[in-house]
C-alpha cells in the first residue's frame, strides 16, 4: 500500500470526517494546539535566552532548565496530539502541503540541535552553569533553537492559508 | 462602526495589507510569537505561585524577571493586532468573538498591572503561608483568563460572517 492510499484511508475515518465537517471540533483542537505550541516555544525561548546570556543570568543554567523543560515536554506531547487530530481531518492535504513539510523539517532540525547540545556542549555545564558567560557552543545552540522555532511558528501559520 | 470600517478600508495601509499576499500571515506569525512570550511568562509566574516551579526564586524576583517581557510582548501584540484590524477591519471589528477578546484583554492588562505592583511592593503577602490557598486560586484564574484570550483570538476566524473568509 502506498502513502497516498494510507492517507486517503485516514482521511475517510469517521473521526477524521467528524473533525473536518463539524463546526466545533477543528477550532477546538486548533486552540489547544496553539496554546500548547506557544507555551512550548516560549518556554524554550526562556532557556535559549539564558544560554545566550540575555536573561535569567542570576539563575544557574541547570536550575532554570530543570524548572522549565519538564513542562515543555508535557506541553509538546499535548501539542502533538492536538496536531495529529488536525492532521487526520485532512491527511492528504496536509501531507502534500509545502509549509507542513517545512514545519516538520524544522521541528526535526530543532530536535537535532537539542540532541547535539545535550550530547556534547551540555556535558561541561558545571564549568559555565553560573556566574560566568556561557560557552560559545551553548550560545550557538540557543541561537539556532530560537531561529528554528520561529520558522516552525511561521510555517504553522502559513499552513492555515495553504491547506483549505 | 460602518463609517469607521469604510474609512479604514480606504486607507493606503489597508489596501497594501490586502494586496500583499504574505502580509496577513506574516503579521499573524509575529502576533503568535509575541503570544509565545506572553503565555510562557504567565506560565512561569503561575507555576511559581502554585509552588510548582522556581521555588528558589522569590515571587518578587519572578515578577521582575517576567513581567517586563509581558509588557514588551503586549506592545508587539497591540501593534501587530492593530495592523490586522487595519488590514481586515470588517473581519475584526464586527466580530463578536473579537469584541469578547478585547474585553478579556482589558481584564488581563489590569491583572498584570495589579500583580506587578503588588508582587514588588508587597512581597510579604506573596510569601505568606496562610494566603497560599487564595494565591493559588488567583493564579489558576489568571491562567484561565489568558488561555481564554488565546482561544477567543483563534475563534475569530470561525465566527460566521456575512462574507466568506477565515
Amino acid at each position: 500500500m502506498d502513502v497516498d492510499s494510507i492517507l486517503q484511508k485516514i482521511y475517510d475515518w469517521p473521526i477524521s470526517e467528524a473533525i473536518r465537517t463539524d463546526y466545533f471540533w477543528f477550532p477546538f483542537f486548533e486552540s489547544i494546539h496553539v496554546i500548547a505550541v506557544t507555551l512550548v516555544v516560549g518556554s524554550i525561548f526562556i532557556v535559549d535566552l539564558r544560554l545566550l546570556g540575555i536573561t535569567s543570568n542570576k539563575k544557574p543554567v541547570t536550575e532554570l532548565a530543570k524548572e522549565v523543560l519538564p513542562w515543555t515536554w508535557g506541553l509538546f506531547v499535548i501539542g502533538v496530539c492536538a496536531g495529529v487530530l488536525m492532521f487526520i481531518s485532512k491527511a492528504t492535504n496536509y501531507y502534500n502541503d509545502e509549509y507542513f513539510r517545512y514545519k516538520m523539517l524544522f521541528i526535526l532540525l530543532a530536535g537535532l540541535n537539542m540532541a547535539i547540545f545535550h550530547l556534547f556542549t551540555f556535558k561541561t555545564v558545571m564549568h559555565w552553569d553560573r556566574d560566568v558567560p556561557t560557552l560559545t557552543g551553548a550560545k550557538i545552540a540557543g541561537g539556532l533553537s530560537m531561529v528554528f522555532w520561529i520558522i516552525v511558528v511561521f510555517c504553522g501559520r502559513w499552513i492555515g492559508f495553504t491547506v483549505m | 462602526m460602518e463609517a469607521l470600517i469604510s474609512w479604514i478600508s480606504s486607507t493606503a495601509l489597508c489596501q497594501a495589507i490586502q494586496n500583499l499576499e504574505w502580509a496577513v500571515p506574516t503579521i499573524q506569525s509575529v502576533h503568535i510569537l509575541a503570544v509565545c512570550v506572553m503565555l510562557s511568562s504567565v506560565g512561569m509566574i503561575v507555576l511559581r505561585l502554585m509552588g510548582k516551579a522556581g521555588l528558589r526564586t522569590s515571587v518578587a524576583d519572578t515578577a521582575r524577571r517576567y513581567v517586563p517581557w509581558m509588557w514588551g510582548a503586549l506592545i508587539v501584540l497591540f501593534l501587530s493586532g492593530l495592523l490586522l484590524i487595519i488590514g481586515e477591519p470588517r473581519r475584526e471589528l464586527t466580530n463578536y468573538m473579537f469584541q469578547i477578546k478585547m474585553f478579556l484583554v482589558l481584564c488581563a492588562i489590569t491583572v498584570i498591572a495589579i500583580f506587578q505592583k503588588s508582587a514588588i511592593r508587597n512581597p510579604d503577602f506573596w510569601n505568606h503561608e496562610p494566603e497560599s490557598g487564595r494565591i493559588k486560586m488567583m493564579a489558576v484564574g489568571a491562567l484561565i483568563l489568558f488561555f481564554a484570550i488565546a482561544v477567543a483570538g483563534r475563534w475569530i476566524a470561525y465566527v460566521i460572517m456575512d462574507y466568506a473568509a477565515a
